[in-house]
């Protein structure tokens, strides 16, 4: 048993801690990835989301469809796709406008921007969609009756109290595309699993390397979450507060 | 691009992955049988008086909300067939690889699914179960004809959510080389040396939106047929 217990800790330790802090060193690739996408979503998922709130006839319809297709196809695939499309039409593309730029040199990255932007869009709209429905109507009503106009309705009455019930929901939307972000190797993009599966093919240390991935991406999506709760109890309390102060 | 889009490998390539549908629905159905059985051990262990047991579920649920899949599947794929050497002298090399996607997915989905019966169970009450405990029931026929039925209504949307996100999550299985759906594609693509690789990741995101609304309706269906008696109750 002892012998069978020295195998199983055949786990090379100095190689787990070398690839260890060579992954946590593009801890900040799979960051940029998951913010860059989020901010880029921000504007689709609300123009979808109010769309289909106010039911805007032909955008209501290609939002809906939009939504159920990301909603229904795996994230590996649309990666896939994107990733097959993209290049030769960005090419194209750059060809006719007539820039001397090398299509096929630029970073993947903005390949996974495009991924993941597309996918936060649907699942961002969704959010922001209940979030929106959850306001009472006679919020916006009361607004309107005290002369404010639609946008400083939406933007005063409306989105405040929409952003204190969406913060759950961002929070577990943000650590999904965290851990969707590990599919971005097939995009050749250097964030963590890649850097891991490199390092792993190089030795065979495969074990070793997902470990260390593992205890990276548990706390990434650790502290995430934890900033989150700091931000939805400041929220909260300051509603709380400038309630009392009324 | 030098060749043009063609629509007919769409159909083509279609033809040629629709028979893998069975592997992967055959990891969906594995994946909730060894899934559920964890599930209910989960859920027990929650509900366990000690505070030891409790915390140790606890924390499982919450290291595998922060992993993400393919990284499980990785280390279970690499990790499980070394301990076996390691431990027991068991040469796993050549077992199939539907065991260890479906190991990694169910290791996923129990963690899911035992807050969908957490909180169907929060949602139904404990009293339901007293009661029926106090009419004369054995605890078995408790949970199975008092709180299954009725819990089960609550947690309908919840396991429709979830059975969709696990059946797509099961397209990751390719990454280790088991044939499902995603894997024939991209045998197909190889194939043809890397050409109509749209066309046949195309076919396979029409399977699977279409095959995504077809589980999405059951459940609607389902909702709405077990709903129905609770709406009346409300109504009278």
């Amino acid at each position: 048993m002892a012998e069978a217990g020295r195998k199983i800790m055949q786990l090379d330790f100095s190689y787990l801690v070398k690839t260890f802090w060579l992954c946590v060193k593009a801890i900040p690739v799979t960051l940029e990835i998951t913010i860059v996408s989020l901010l880029l979503a921000v504007i689709p998922a609300l123009v979808i989301a109010l769309c289909r709130i106010h039911h805007i006839k032909v955008l209501e319809q290609f939002g809906r469809i939009f939504v159920s297709f990301i909603r229904g196809t795996p994230m590996v695939l649309q990666i896939l796709i994107v990733y097959s499309v993209m290049p030769s039409l960005l090419n194209s593309f750059v060809k006719k406008v007539g820039l001397s730029v090398n299509v096929f040199d630029l970073n993947p990255i903005i390949y996974a921007f495009i991924v993941f932007g597309l996918n936060s869009a649907a699942t961002l709209s969704e959010v922001f969609r209940s979030a929106i429905s959850a306001v009472p109507k006679g919020q916006v009503e009361a607004a309107l009756c005290a002369g404010l106009t639609p946008f400083q309705t939406f933007r005063r009455i409306v989105l405040p109290q929409a952003t204190v019930s969406a913060l759950p929901n961002l929070c577990s939307i943000t650590v999904i595309l965290i851990k969707n972000t590990s599919l971005a190797f097939m995009m050749t993009v250097r964030e963590i699993t890649a850097v891991a599966k490199i390092e792993a093919a190089y030795g065979y240390n495969y074990v070793e390397s997902y470990i260390d991935i593992f205890i990276i991406y548990i706390f990434v999506c650790l502290t995430v979450e934890l900033i989150f709760k700091k931000i939805e109890r400041r929220v909260v309390f300051a509603g709380v507060r400038r309630a009392k102060a009324i | 691009m030098n060749r043009p889009f063609s629509p007919v490998q769409i159909w083509n390539s279609f033809l040629k992955i629709i028979p893998y549908a069975g592997v992967t629905f055959g990891v969906v159905f594995g994946t909730i049988i060894l899934g559920t059985a964890l599930a209910i051990l989960l859920f027990i262990q929650k509900k366990s008086e000690k505070r030891f047991v409790r915390v140790l579920a606890e924390g499982y649920i919450n290291v595998i909300r922060c992993t993400p899949s393919i990284v499980l599947l990785f280390i279970v794929y690499y990790g499980i067939p070394k301990i076996a050497l390691g431990l027991f002298a068991i040469d796993l090399n050549f077992s199939s690889k539907i065991t260890y996607v479906i190991i990694s997915l169910a290791l996923i989905y129990s963690a899911t699914l035992s807050e969908i019966i957490r909180s169907a169970y929060l949602a139904l009450g404990k009293a339901q179960y007293e009661a029926a405990i106090s009419i004369g029931l054995t605890p078995f026929q408790a949970v199975w004809r008092i709180m299954l039925p009725q819990g089960l209504v609550y947690a309908l949307p919840n396991l429709g959510n979830s059975l969709i996100s696990l059946f797509k999550e099961g397209s990751l299985a390719f990454t280790i080389g088991l044939i499902d759906m995603m894997g024939a594609g991209n045998l197909i693509i190889s194939r043809n040396y890397g050409a109509y690789s749209l066309e046949t990741y195309l076919a396979l995101a029409v399977i699977y939106w279409v095959l995504t609304l077809i589980i999405e309706q059951i459940f609607l269906r389902l909702e709405k047929h077990y709903g129905r008696g609770r709406e009346e109750n409300h109504a009278a």
